[in-house]
């Protein structure tokens, strides 16, 4: 499973595997799209770059989601899809850029879950074994 | 030793956890037998509250002890219902003590309606509402702001909105720090939570937050519900809500700046989250500064939401908005300097409260003349189906808790679980028959807030109440749910 909702009383755990950094940070914010609205009802008519850096692995998946939240709210746009285009260290610093594929909201279409209003670094996981990238964050619900 | 083993108890409704391995002070609890009971079954979690109280008892500064409510369950870093007060010379601030919403907190709006003024014209109120005050996620406010704008917002608060003609003056006296917090600084917030929260002022958002029209179905303490303008039969109103996406923008910038200031002052943390900053440090002062900006947003988006309910109840049945009249507004997800006794000396403290309520006992110069001889309104949202209580603060809360009480019945099953365990339209349903209207935008919204997802509030409450940190004052049942 590239992504999985993991039970937390208030809030939502959010794990997301992968054989590369790209294949597990892409994975994670498809998680946490599926969680606020149903992606199928949403088309993919616009682009929208997004990207993220930290100080570590662990941090830059939990700002690459945030970065996601944050897009949204921009934009005022809820997306469909994430394409990542780049994953990796540079001079110390991580960084991840992408593509998010959506449209503007539409209430009237939109089927909409749950807002997130943030990623944590609460049940902060980052490692990296033979089989890839592991990550994992409680999102603020 | 297991979890169980390290509890001692101090009376029926307050457990100790003793300093052990980094912590610094116990960790204590109020709760009685039957809460200790599930707190230490759900130890073996990974994500469990016992664990994250003890954790934030390391923390460097803190004094007397790290404490939580009865209504207790995990959060991020802090428990739920926890609150720590710290030294500001020693001690430090902390993102998870605050939460990504910060201020977020409930406004309680008393009228001159009783039930029967209601009787019929429920679904008519209810339709108005949803249509009204803009709920759930994706939906912007009427109110379009510019950043100048969002900047005297962060500085302003609630005073702007009322400025804007979103309420009025008296609103101000009954909001807890009168609804504007002085040493907010816009400068250090960043341009993308600003920009963010241009069309978010006077939204409700989702999850937990929720506007109910309620009738007053009992009162305890005649002498407090004169005070505070309660009568049996009465409609009040509560909205929960926060400081929406500038604030969640607020915790997401500073947490990996706090992050770095940890390592920079050799801060040893037992979970990521608990990234802190010495108080007094650059680092700790300005993430202060930026989460009162982020309280006073909150404070202007209540103002703004309480100007709406005013407006659908014009709307709906034309009373007019002098017939409705703010009660108090508390707030949940804080950090504030107070002065408290601590070992009989009275000391500045730097107190963060996440998801728990200021509980100040009579007497206190901050509580309103009005209210100052009963104590602080403690307002305590139930669930959709349950009811909701308002407390007082009580002269031993203040001894005992840093005058701190619970903020709601505290949440019982995961998401997920009560997803599964409660269809929405069933609730819908169910509900109704009860005679509560639910209105959500969302489905989610209904399942994973249904009742059962949460603890017993009459429960909860009797503990806080028995523990002598609240009084209770009158309860409160619901008529009409709105939800994001």
């Amino acid at each position: 499973m590239p992504y999985e909702y993991l039970e937390h009383q208030a809030d939502i755990g959010l794990e997301a595997t992968g054989a590369t950094l790209e294949e597990a940070l892409r994975d994670g914010v498809t998680g946490l799209l599926n969680l606020l609205v149903d992606v199928e009802t949403v088309e993919p008519r616009e682009e929208v770059a997004v990207q993220a850096s930290a100080e570590d692995a662990g941090a830059l998946f939990v700002s690459l989601l945030n970065a996601v939240l944050a897009t949204i709210d921009l934009r005022g746009m809820f997306f469909r899809e994430f394409r990542i285009t780049r994953a990796e260290q540079v001079n110390g610093r991580w960084i991840a850029e992408g593509v998010l594929t959506g449209e503007p909201i539409d209430l009237s279409r939109h089927a909409v879950e749950i807002e997130v209003k943030a990623a944590t670094y609460g049940g902060f996981l980052a490692e990296q074994t033979d089989r890839g990238w592991r990550f994992r964050c409680i999102l603020d619900i | 030793m297991s979890v169980k083993a390290q509890v001692r108890k101090i009376h029926d409704y307050l457990y100790e956890i003793p300093p052990q391995g980094r912590m610094r002070v116990p960790a204590r609890l109020f709760v009685d037998e039957r809460a200790l009971r599930e707190l230490t079954e759900q130890s073996s979690q990974e994500w469990n509250a016992l664990e994250q109280l003890k954790n934030v008892a390391t923390l460097p500064g803190i004094q007397k002890a790290a404490m939580a409510m009865a209504d207790i369950h995990p959060g991020y870093g802090f428990p739920i219902g926890g609150v720590a007060a710290f030294d500001p010379k020693e001690g430090v601030i902390s993102v998870a003590g605050v939460g990504f919403d910060i201020n977020c907190g409930v406004r309680c709006l008393r009228t001159t309606l009783f039930r029967k003024d209601l009787e019929g014209k429920e679904e008519r109120l209810a339709d108005t509402m949803y249509q009204v005050i803009p709920a759930g996620l994706g939906s912007t406010g009427e109110l379009k702001l510019s950043t100048k704008e969002i900047d005297r917002v962060l500085r302003e608060g609630a005073h702007y909105a009322v400025g804007l003609g979103y309420g009025r003056e008296d609103d101000l006296t009954y909001i807890e720090e009168t609804g504007r917090l002085p040493d907010a600084d816009p400068t250090v917030v960043s341009n993308t939570a600003k920009q963010r929260q241009l069309a978010q002022v006077g939204t409700l958002g989702s999850g937990n937050h929720y506007v109910e029209v309620q009738v007053v179905d009992q009162v305890y303490d005649a002498k407090a519900a004169e005070a505070y303008g309660l009568e049996l039969g009465q409609i009040v109103i509560m909205l929960h809500t926060g400081s929406r996406a500038l604030g969640h923008q607020i915790g997401t910038d500073y947490l990996p700046f706090l992050d770095k200031a940890t390592k920079k002052y050799g801060i040893e943390v037992p979970d990521r989250e608990l990234v802190c900053a010495p108080i007094e440090s650059p680092e700790g002062r300005q993430y202060y500064r930026a989460v009162m900006a982020g309280a006073n947003c909150a404070f202007a988006n209540r103002q703004v939401l309480a100007h709406l309910v005013r407006q659908a109840f014009w709307k709906a049945l034309q009373v007019p908005d002098t017939a409705i009249e703010t009660l108090y507004e508390v707030a949940h997800n804080t950090v504030k300097f107070e002065v408290h006794e601590v070992d009989g000396e009275r000391k500045r403290l730097l107190v963060h409260r996440k998801g728990s309520t200021r509980a100040f006992g009579p007497g206190r110069p901050e509580l309103p003349e009005r209210y100052r001889a009963v104590g602080q309104p403690v307002l305590v949202g139930g669930t959709m189906g349950t009811a909701s209580y308002i407390l007082r603060g009580t002269e031993l809360g203040m001894r005992e808790t840093f005058g701190t009480a619970l903020h709601g019945a505290g949440r019982a099953k995961s998401r997920r679980a009560a997803k599964k365990a409660y269809p929405a339209d069933e609730i819908v349903r169910r509900l109704r028959e009860q005679g509560i209207i639910v209105r959500a935008h969302g489905k989610a919204s209904i399942s994973e807030e249904a009742p059962g997802a949460y603890k017993d509030v009459d429960h909860v409450v009797d503990v806080m109440c028995n523990a002598g940190i609240v009084a209770r004052v009158a309860r409160l049942r619901p008529i009409i749910c709105l939800k994001g």
